[in-house]
């Protein structure tokens, strides 16, 4: 085998045997994590910095278990205790981290652009844990992996997106990778929450719900971004939650054998309900332990061998 | 030294002779566990599994191993290592475990795998068997159970095609 690529920077970057080639290799990681001693030497004495300029549980605790599973050090920095808050400019930042030889940085950013821009001028790997309103690729792919563990195969699988796909770099990155390997995707939401363009991203586009929940095998929720939102793109919470939000209802016109994902933090009330999130037909918890599973693959296939790869 | 056999008939005959060593040699046939070094090892232990049911009327516990995440060469290696799965089907807590390859070498690959199963849990001893030993150890690593010992020139590779029977030897690239 032979993996080309330093950086996970986007999943538009990834060719979709590549994709299959770490969905296929997860499994072998998720094992490890179920042992009793959950730590193989593979990555030792290799240093992976993870900076986040935007609040983050999930991804970073999971990047920081995948890289300790594999042995590698981790250290962690967050926004609010760095010198980023002293006026630095990020590019200074990350050349002061790059000094401290780092094999792998992961970041976070609140703006599009800042991972494609350090896996280009930096040498060691990068890998994106969501940059902006563009891509969020890890997620994509746990999320990919999630679906393939419970279904077998995403060729031919329908996808249905709900909420605000307009901000959210994970519909972004799910789009783009799910159509690679041959998923149906449709996209729900309130207009104002439909990226412009959307008519070109080949996919069905629905500004109601219920008619298109029946179809889908899959229902992927998305939260509402409040921190990203104000009250120009919906009048209220309520009134979202009445037109979009995954409730007993919606669960029941669903397939019997469709699922229920989110890729958290919920807004409980709002974008789904407690109804839908607790129900058996939920893989969200299932979306988050397959997330170290994922990164393990992409921190040893990017760490992992060596260089000379061309 | 012996000549490299190269027949299934030849191959049979060695494991049979193995499978009698360790029927005299283990005593608690209660306590053991057969672990394969993928994917060559897997092979061989599965073999060996099957001729010891014969002698023994037990379906002995069967697992294999994949070492690529305990190799001590993945910085330095041009290739990734192919990463397939372990499945040990039952738990190596205080048990004899029999580990099997089909060629000792180096014995990087041995050291790799008596890694992994110490993480797996503290079995009471491990055996190491082999089919063939083609000595050039690297490491002080030696084995309880051999086939054959074979002598290869260094820049050779040999290759078990077990289910065919086939021996095949080619040059290292």
């Amino acid at each position: 085998m032979n993996w080309p690529h330093k950086d996970i920077v986007a999943i538009q970057d990834i060719s979709a045997e590549e994709i299959s080639t770490i969905l296929d290799m997860a499994g072998t990681f998720k094992e490890i994590s179920k042992r009793d001693i959950k730590k193989v030497p593979t990555l030792r004495g290799k240093t992976v910095i993870l900076l986040f300029y935007e609040a983050s549980t999930r991804t970073r605790l999971s990047f920081e278990i995948a890289a300790k599973r594999l042995s590698a050090d981790t250290v962690a920095l967050s926004a609010s205790g760095s010198s980023f808050s002293k006026g630095e400019t990020i590019m200074d930042a990350a050349q002061n981290v790059m000094a401290m030889a780092p094999d792998c940085i992961v970041i976070r950013y609140p703006y599009a652009g800042l991972p494609f821009r350090l896996a280009k001028e930096l040498p060691c790997s990068v890998l994106n844990a969501g940059d902006g309103f563009h891509e969020h690729p890890t997620q994509a792919l746990l999320d990919m992996y999630s679906m393939k563990e419970h279904f077998g195969s995403l060729k031919g699988l329908n996808v249905l997106i709900v909420g605000d796909i307009r901000h959210s770099r994970v519909a972004r990155s799910n789009v783009i990778g799910l159509k690679k390997m041959g998923a149906n995707i449709t996209l729900s939401g309130p207009k104002t929450l439909l990226p412009p363009g959307v008519d070109t991203w080949g996919v069905k586009v629905s500004t109601e719900l219920d008619p298109v929940i029946p179809e889908a095998d899959v229902v992927m929720m998305l939260r509402v971004q409040k921190e990203r939102l104000n009250q120009q793109f919906f009048s209220g919470e309520r009134e979202y939650s009445l037109f979009y939000g995954l409730n007993r209802q919606r669960v029941d016109m669903m397939k019997r054998d469709a699922v229920i994902m989110h890729p958290g933090p919920m807004n409980r009330g709002v974008e789904i309900n407690h109804d839908a999130a607790d129900c058996k037909r939920s893989i969200i918890l299932n979306q988050v332990e397959n997330g170290v599973a994922i990164r393990m693959t992409l921190l040893y296939l990017c760490l992992g061998g060596g260089k000379n790869v061309d | 030294m012996s000549e490299i056999p190269m027949n299934t008939n030849e191959i049979e005959a060695i494991l049979r002779e193995l499978s009698d060593k360790l029927f005299n040699a283990i005593t608690k046939w209660d306590n053991c566990g057969f672990i394969g070094i993928r994917s060559g090892g897997e092979l061989i232990a599965k073999k060996v599994v099957e001729l010891l049911r014969q002698k023994t009327g037990k379906d002995l516990p069967l697992g294999a191993l994949d070492i690529a995440l305990y190799r001590d060469d993945i910085s330095k290696r041009l290739y990734y290592p192919e990463v397939r799965s372990t499945d040990v089907p039952f738990s190596v807590d205080e048990k004899e475990i029999i580990l099997v390859d089909d060629v000792l070498h180096t014995g990087r690959s041995v050291r790799a795998a008596i890694d992994h199963i110490v993480d797996l849990g503290r079995p009471e001893r491990i055996y190491l068997l082999v089919l063939f030993d083609r000595g050039g150890r690297e490491l002080p690593i030696q084995a309880d159970f051999v086939g054959r010992v074979i002598d290869l020139p260094e820049e050779k590779i040999i290759k078990i095609d077990i289910s065919k029977g086939d021996v095949l030897i080619s040059e290292v690239k």
